[in-house]
């Protein structure tokens, strides 16, 4: 077993020793609180037993339980072997005990105590006795409860029903109920001769320790109790360390006195009666649950610890029908969201029956008038815990206040859970350990108020509502050294005490009435069907209106027939009475709804007050926002700067565009330059190649015409030479002299002229190839 | 104290992150308070829960009086605004304890799933109840969410808008499934608030 547990938490590490899902965010705190957690269950379980042993002692002399009285190894070794067989079949151990180290070693004292409640746990719709042992503690704290039964019977037709009976029983003083409790305690302790001494004692101190905020009223009831403290302190003190888990499923029963609470087949009754109803009628049959509640009931089941490995299959069927009877079984409540958080933690540690009637006794007695429609003692409660806050912690208020935050705002949901899932789990057990022994809704007080101790110092330096809230949610969620937290709320805050909480209810219940009044007056519009019920049933709480209570008993047994609790041990009483008041009653309604009118008036006035007094701190608020704002006026500038350097970048960027495309199209214009200038030069080329070709030709010319000009000298002084041989030949005929001299005379005149063209056409030459 | 070492560091550093952005004073950086409202098991916590966390976990726990997250979105004209949300829980009875948290709300976002009329009918409701005790000055936004289960409709969207008309709210379908139109729910109530005038 303890390697499945192993396994478990290797697997799936994100859930506690509990079966609960952790926060990821919380599992380093959770893993750093592990050992610790260890440590103290050690040590407690060690306490327990010896605290056990010393009780089972005492009993053992006493007769009425002498068939209880096995030894504590009898138990654990009979126990132990429907353990295993029921393990096999059921297979939903997650709820943490597995993971004791203390369950793998013999020799560990916590040994003996773990084993037997395992077997209980995973019994599965029946019913079981809590173990011989827890016994004193059972019938001691079930005192309480006969003694509410036996008030209830006797003012059946009277009274204020909401204060727990002790507290009653101190307010009133009325010593026939400190007898009543005598009686019950002698008759069921009492028995036997040899050690009456120890167990009255005993037992007279538990009736005392039920509340022991109340130690002084109760003390003036007492004969000797000064001596008879030390039993009562010790069970105190060891449930302020808090209960070993293996423990806790069966002590809490005991706190609550589920045994004296039960009646033989009243659930099996609720459930058949539950399933006819369903088989019979589909529709809403005033004997079955409303359709409305079954249909919200439905839809929280997944939505209740989703994912828990105990709420497989059988564990959300289990629950549906732990919720369907509590609600067959109290009509005024019904069923209400919350609860399904309750009953499922319950039935993590008990059987299913069990789990209901701890159920019940929690709802229908310490909680009463918390969940049912209107909600009125819950909404009560927030305005008491509010007083109390302005009471202890009047700077945080203040600071609170000037947030604009609301106290109830927080305190309404840690209220309406219990703290569950408002605290880490193992903060939540001790809490409710404390709260069930208790049997009240102080532990509650005192809880909320420790936290806001712890957390009050980080909570004034938030600066606004949400940051506050934030805050604080978070702080809450991260409670988890328990024993500090359980502690503080019950050392620091002993002036916190039921009478005190009785006391500020009836002095702030008027108030929510009137609220509740004018709703009901103003907006019918889905309350409807339970109109004059819920009216009635506000009236219920109103202090001094014994009319009122009787009326609710008698509407509580006309309306859906089906078995109250209450009406079951007290019903002949209460009937008995109910059809002679009509007149009464309607003069009475009507005086309530004047009551409520006025106390309306007064409660807008306040309001308004509170209006005003909201937009003063709003004014103040601003102050502070100034701060604020001119830091968020530098950011501005300082973005505006940033903004500014970005476009001179951009412009910047813009301009060596700019310069880089007049830079191409400049590289463009040479380019188209060169290649002009290339093309010139390639048609200069051509030109002087033409040229040339020209001058060679010219010259070729020349150099043919100087040859022809060479010939033709040549050929002239050829015939130069020739006419100066003729000349000579004939000189003395001068006929032919004069012939030949005509002659001559011709061929002078051609010869400076040739001369003179072979000059001009040297010259010509010369220029060419100057060219 | 050991207990409230890491986790205050954590939140203290953001909302110091957040503060200077956070007086309300001027125009830029709104603070809201924003309430949810609707029937039991709308979606109301999983709406919260995509828009602040960006996560959907389909079997989430049920709300037990209220709970808190703050987000805060930065819209296009350069303005924060800061949302304050609480989400309150659905049943009926709760409604008793409602108006603790829609008093001095500025927005009221009323949820219902369009796969059930009945939440539907709680919506209207729900707008009566505001439109009689909630500021005059309310801003009421009409959701309809799981919009992604179209084969399972029973809330026509034309309903919803003709509705929403009627009572001057703003309407929009979403999932908080498939995070579709979430962002876009906030965003545009960040837009109609009014603006106070800067000082």
């Amino acid at each position: 077993m303890a390697e499945r547990s192993i396994m478990l938490h290797i697997l799936e590490p994100r859930r506690d020793a509990y079966g609960f899902a952790l926060r990821p965010q919380h599992t380093h705190r959770y893993r750093e609180y592990t050992n610790i957690y260890k440590e103290e269950e050690e040590e407690r379980c060690y306490k327990w037993k010896n605290f056990l042993d010393q009780v089972a002692t005492s009993f053992q002399a006493c007769p009425l339980e002498e068939a209880n009285t096995n030894t504590l190894q009898a138990e654990t070794s009979k126990h132990k072997e429907e353990v295993r067989s029921r393990r096999s079949s059921t297979g939903d151990d997650s709820t943490g005990s597995d993971s004791e180290p203390v369950d793998t070693s013999d020799s560990s004292p916590t040994k003996l105590l773990e084993s037997p409640i395992e077997t209980q746990k995973r019994v599965v719709q029946t019913w079981c006795q809590i173990r011989p042992s827890l016994n004193a503690i059972e019938i001691m704290m079930s005192s309480r409860v006969e003694k509410k039964i036996m008030k209830d019977e006797k003012t059946i037709n009277g009274g204020d029903h909401l204060p727990p009976p002790e507290e009653a029983e101190s307010l009133d003083g009325t010593l026939a109920n400190s007898e009543e409790d005598e009686a019950c305690i002698s008759g069921s302790l009492n028995r036997s001769t040899s050690a009456t001494g120890a167990e009255s004692r005993m037992g007279e101190c538990m009736s005392n320790s039920v509340n022991p905020s109340k130690r002084d009223g109760d003390v003036a009831e007492g004969v000797s109790h000064d001596q008879l403290f030390t039993w009562k302190e010790e069970l105190e003190c060891l449930v302020r360390g808090g209960l070993p888990k293996d423990l806790r499923g069966e002590v809490w029963q005991a706190f609550v006195g589920v045994k004296t609470r039960r009646i033989e087949k009243y659930y099996q009754d609720l459930l058949d009666q539950e399933t006819n109803c369903s088989a019979d009628n589909e529709n809403n049959i005033p004997s079955g649950v409303p359709i409305k509640l079954k249909k919200q009931i439905e839809k929280d089941i997944p939505r209740t610890f989703p994912g828990h490995p105990a709420l497989d299959e059988n564990g959300r069927d289990s629950l549906r029908r732990l919720l369907l009877a509590y609600a067959l079984h109290n009509p005024s409540v019904g069923y209400c969201q919350a609860m399904n958080f309750f009953a499922g933690l319950l039935l993590l540690l008990m059987p299913e029956e069990n789990a209901f009637w701890t159920l019940v006794g929690i709802i229908d007695d310490y909680f009463d008038g918390y969940y049912t429609e209107e909600m009125i003692e819950s909404q009560v409660d927030q305005l008491v815990f509010e007083e109390l806050m302005r009471e202890r912690f009047p700077k945080l208020v203040k600071h609170l206040d000037y947030l604009g935050v609301q106290v109830a705002w927080f305190s309404g949901p840690w209220f309406l859970s219990i703290f569950v899932n408002m605290l880490p789990w193992e903060s939540v057990l001790r809490v409710w350990d404390v709260l069930l022994f208790e049997g009240n809704r102080v532990m509650l007080f005192r809880t909320a108020l420790a936290l806001m101790e712890l957390y009050g110092p980080a909570l004034v330096t938030t600066k606004d509502a949400g940051d506050a809230i934030t805050l604080l949610q978070s702080l809450a969620g991260s409670t988890f050294d328990s024993s500090q937290l359980v502690l503080t709320a019950c050392m620091g805050f002993l002036t916190v005490t039921e009478v005190r909480l009785v006391e500020l209810r009836e002095k702030l219940r008027p108030s929510v009435l009137a609220v509740i009044e004018e709703r009901t007056k103003k907006g019918r519009v889905w309350k409807d069907s339970k109109g004059l019920a819920s009216k009635l049933y506000s009236f219920k709480h109103d202090p001094g209106s014994p009319v009122e209570m009787k009326k609710t008993a008698a509407g509580a047994d006309a309306g859906p027939c089906t078995p109250n609790l209450d009406d079951f041990l007290s019903g002949l009483a209460g009937d008995s009475e109910t059809e002679s008041l009509p007149d009464l009653q309607e003069q009475v309604v009507w005086l309530k709804v004047e009551l409520c009118r006025l106390l309306e008036e007064k409660r807008s006035a306040v309001l308004r007050a509170e209006e005003l007094e909201t937009a003063l701190m709003e004014m103040v608020t601003q102050d502070n926002r100034r701060l604020l704002s001119a830091r968020v006026e530098q950011l501005e500038i300082e973005v505006a700067e940033l903004k500014k350097t970005l476009a001179e970048k951009k412009e910047q960027e813009v301009a060596m565009l700019q310069l880089l495309m007049r830079v191409e199209q400049e590289q463009r214009v040479t380019e188209e330059a060169r290649i002009n200038a290339e093309q010139d030069v390639a048609a200069q080329k051509y030109a002087v190649h033409m040229l040339q070709d020209k001058y060679e030709k010219a010259m070729a010319s020349l150099a043919e015409m100087e040859k022809r000009v060479v010939m033709a000298e040549s050929m002239l002084e050829a015939t130069l030479q020739y006419e100066s041989g003729q000349v000579k030949a004939t000189s003395s005929p001068r006929a032919r002299n004069q012939g030949s001299g005509q002659e001559n005379q011709r061929k002078i005149g051609l010869l400076p002229f040739a001369l003179g063209w072979r000059d001009r056409n040297k010259g010509k030459s010369t220029e060419e190839s100057s060219e | 104290m050991g207990c409230s070492s890491s986790v205050p560091d954590r939140a203290s550093g953001r909302s110091g992150g957040l503060n200077p952005e956070n007086s309300a004073a001027d125009s830029k950086n709104l603070r809201v308070k924003l309430v949810l409202l609707g029937d039991s098991g709308v979606g109301k916590s999983c709406i919260v829960l995509r828009f602040v966390r960006g996560q959907f976990d389909p079997t989430s726990k049920v709300t037990v009086g209220a709970s808190f997250l703050s987000q805060t979105i930065a819209l296009q004209d350069s303005t924060t605004v800061k949302f304050e949300i609480w989400d309150t829980a659905g049943q009926e009875r709760y409604a008793a304890l409602a108006p603790l948290y829609y008093r001095g709300a500025a927005v009221a976002v009323i949820v219902y799933d369009i796969t059930s009329s009945d939440s539907f009918a709680k919506a209207q409701y729900w707008v009566k109840e505001l439109q009689k005790h909630g500021s005059p000055d309310i801003i009421l936004a009409l959701v309809g969410n799981k919009a992604d289960l179209q084969e399972k409709r029973k809330v026509s969207v034309q309903d919803g808008t003709e509705y929403a008309e009627k009572n001057g709210m703003f309407f929009i379908e979403t999932s908080a499934k498939t995070a579709d139109n979430i962002n876009e729910l906030f965003e545009e109530i960040a837009k109609r608030l009014p603006r106070p005038t800067s000082s």
